[in-house]
């Protein structure tokens, strides 16, 4: 509630980039060598048919659908064998990797932690430039300075800051064409995602449901930066919901609703640090002009006596109108939750099945509850949950000062990991973690920006953790197959019209299975935890899969500072 | 030409920061030790702590959320900047590894304990700090012990519940062998 403390030094600062004097640009040889030698002009035609397009890889998850899938088979199940590692990027900077590189026209986009920024030759990996974020004097942020990426429009890149800024860069140069502050880091704000551009309008969400933040997804104008509408994931009305007593699927929250009735009677103002944080891309539906996301978890993420209410509308998928922010509907999947067993994987649009057996446009997420949920488009009804596809235990048992046992752990399921869907075999490809977890409550009044867990929760080390790749058949719900992995996983998937499925370890190996059965095809060791999101692109006729392996601060998988390039 | 100023005037502050910072804390050194390398267990290094979590604690020190006979006099009297400029000074400073020695078995226990209590989703790999969350990194044995006791007892609770939940199911052990291995991350 203490925005006036840096206000000097954060004035100066942001004049001072606005004039792009503030960041650092590296490159080779002096400053023409340092850029794209060529223009890049990326269409709203081009971002609008990315689904489609062979050729560059243009979204974080690919498209406006978000399913992440590539629409070339160069590189497929009969000869992914073969593939091999064509370079090895390497950055500056040796800590957790997360980017989706954008690939245009045979030029690669790549972030780091800390959001440093290179453009790279995506075939021969030669850097053409290097930029570096000047951070603020606050940074506040939970599970690691990460970065996911850029996105792109016309010759412009944009980039969401650790210290909650906004900013364009020039795409053929890397110099800094505006910066916006788009909230206080003093109060736990910041930015790891990628945003979204469509048209006019950057889209971005926020974090710190783990500080007592009031969260939203903002719009802001491509050429000016200027903010064009808000949404507010925490309404200051009406937050407490339906009362809600099972989750979305049935089961009971064991909530004590006299109590939280009582409390709400007495205070309602906490919906000003509630949380809801927006970690992942929105989709978009262009033709409904829909935007639709996931809410996080309410704050504190363990501690819910004074978060009285459904805490609406954290833990849900929303829909709001692309050109005015103005809410369309929501569905929330765990009501006033205590376990921060919340919403972050990003929706992704297709066409499923109803109960009837009838096409219908849909919207699904996965959950680290475990399940994926797939929603009627329209309206946001639930047409069906996936069975489980982890172990789920003691659901929903109340965190307790000593700890309380449940599975999933707090991790998921299924984290920030986008997943991927392949319209050939209809099946959604979700990276699952499976680590068994205490649940701990602890009371905490808001600490004023810093860490507001209310509590802890932490492994049990007589119980093994590991992961899944889980296959779920969107029409049906049910797991069509399932490949298991060592460790937790926590990354993306990618899937591609050669039948294969994408995605990396913990422990460094980067791996193709076969979309059809779950097959172990091909892998790679990249050397460090293989955690970042892969993307596929052409260039000249020939195909590459590309992946981040900088390993993860979340699950602490080991560090590195590469990103590898493959082709046959 | 605004810009251009402005620029000017940011890099000053900064600076100032820093040298301000430094005589002010001529007084800390006593304790601290030089440059805030500590010698003596009781009393933290502060050298490379996070600026972030430095200036935190002596708000609270100031506002009575944090306790200590010493600190509570020397904070009376420090102003807002007073404290951004202490914090960024010891932020800057290089820390010297402490004469600490140690047992490599309770030492692996430790490592063990914190992978369990997922220590490093908020203090980074190698405990080595970020923003509000301290290093710990090379920190003093003795004081490691004494601040996982306090969270654990609630004699220190100006930590959101965080840490005092973490600490609640520490047996005494395990708060050597996480010190153990902390203070041996030199």
């Amino acid at each position: 509630m203490n925005s006036m403390k840096f206000g000097l030094v954060l004035m100066c600062a942001l004049s001072a980039n606005a004039y792009g004097q503030g960041a650092e640009i590296q490159g080779g040889m002096g400053a023409a060598a340092n850029e794209v030698p060529k223009t890049i002009a990326v269409t709203q035609t081009q971002l609008s048919a990315a689904a489609r397009d062979a050729q560059n890889w243009l979204h974080t998850n690919g498209s406006y659908d978000q399913t992440r899938y590539f629409p070339g088979a160069q590189i497929n199940a009969q000869n992914v064998a073969g593939l091999k590692a064509v370079f090895a990027f390497q950055t500056e900077v040796m800590e957790s990797m997360e980017t989706a590189p954008i690939v245009v026209d045979g030029v690669m986009y790549l972030t780091t932690s800390y959001n440093h920024v290179y453009a790279v030759d995506a075939v021969t990996g030669k850097q053409f430039w290097h930029y570096k974020h000047k951070m603020g004097p606050v940074t506040t942020f939970c599970c690691g300075p990460n970065n996911r990426g850029v996105a792109i429009s016309g010759g412009k890149l944009f980039m969401g800051t650790l210290d909650a800024k906004l900013v364009a860069l020039d795409a053929r140069t890397g110099k800094l064409l505006w910066e916006t502050e788009i909230a206080d880091p003093e109060k736990g704000y910041s930015e790891t995602m990628a945003p979204t551009v469509i048209e006019n309008k950057v889209l971005i969400g926020t974090n710190g449901g783990e500080y007592g933040i009031c969260g939203f997804v903002k719009a802001f104008d491509t050429d000016s930066g200027k903010l064009l509408w808000t949404f507010n994931t925490i309404p200051e009305k009406g937050n407490e919901g339906v009362w809600a007593v099972n989750d979305a699927t049935g089961r009971n929250l064991h909530r004590d609703i006299a109590a939280e009735k009582a409390a709400l009677e007495k205070d309602s103002s906490f919906y000003q640090t509630l949380g809801g944080g927006v970690w992942m891309n929105p989709a978009i539906d262009a033709r409904t002009r829909t935007v639709f996301f996931v809410v996080g978890n309410p704050s504190p993420d363990l501690y819910g006596a004074e978060r009285p209410g459904d805490n609406l509308y954290t833990d849900s998928m929303v829909a709001v109108d692309l050109d005015s922010g103005a809410y369309k509907w929501h569905f929330q999947y765990i009501a006033h939750d205590v376990w921060d067993l919340d919403a972050v994987s990003p929706p992704i649009l297709l066409d499923v099945k109803d109960k009837s057996g009838r096409m219908v446009p849909a919207v699904m997420h996965g959950g680290k509850t475990g399940h994926i949920y797939v929603h009627r488009r329209d309206n946001g009804e639930l047409i069906r949950f996936s069975e489980a596809m982890i172990p789920q235990e003691n659901m929903w048992v109340l965190p307790t000062p000593d700890g309380a046992r449940m599975l999933p752990g707090a991790n998921g399921g299924v984290e920030w990991s986008p997943m991927a869907f392949n319209p050939n075999t209809r099946l959604a490809y979700a990276l699952n973690l499976h680590q068994p977890m205490t649940y701990h409550v602890e009371a905490a009044t808001y600490p004023g920006g810093k860490l507001w867990l209310g509590g802890a929760f932490k492994t049990i080390p007589s119980e093994k953790q590991w992961g899944r790749v889980a296959a779920v058949n969107v029409d049906t719900g049910k797991v069509a197959w399932k490949y298991d992995t060592e460790q937790p996983l926590i990354g993306g998937a990618l899937t591609t019209a050669g039948n294969l499925v994408f995605f990396g370890e913990g422990n460094g190996l980067f791996k193709a299975l076969d979309a059809r059965n779950g097959k172990l095809l091909w892998h790679f060791q990249c050397g460090a935890g293989a955690n970042a999101m892969p993307v596929s692109y052409s260039v000249r006729g020939k195909q590459y899969v590309a992946m981040g392996c900088g390993g993860n601060t979340q699950l602490d998988f080991k560090r590195g500072n590469s990103l590898f390039v493959f082709a046959l | 030409m605004m810009g251009v100023l402005a620029l000017v005037l940011a890099a000053r502050v900064q600076a100032q920061d820093v040298e301000a910072g430094g005589k002010k804390a001529e007084v800390c050194a006593a304790c601290h030790g030089a440059n805030g390398n500590s010698q003596t267990p009781t009393f933290p290094v502060l050298a490379g702590q996070t600026a972030r979590y430095l200036s935190l604690q002596l708000r609270d020190f100031k506002e009575g959320r944090r306790k200590d006979p010493n600190m509570d006099p020397i904070v009376a009297n420090l102003s807002r900047q007073d404290i951004y400029d202490l914090a960024a000074f010891f932020a800057a400073q290089k820390p010297i590894p402490t004469a600490f020695k140690q047992d490599d078995s309770k030492a692996a226990a430790g490592k063990a304990k914190a992978d369990e209590t997922l220590c490093t989703m908020c203090h980074l790999g190698g405990f080595a700090g970020q923003n509000e969350i301290p290093r710990v990194a090379g920190q003093h044995y003795e004081y490691i012990v004494k601040q996982l006791n306090d969270f654990k007892a609630k004699r220190r609770t100006n930590d959101a519940g965080n840490m005092t939940s973490v600490a609640r199911t520490l047996s005494e052990q395990d708060i050597e062998n996480l010190a153990q291995y902390i203070a041996g991350l030199q």
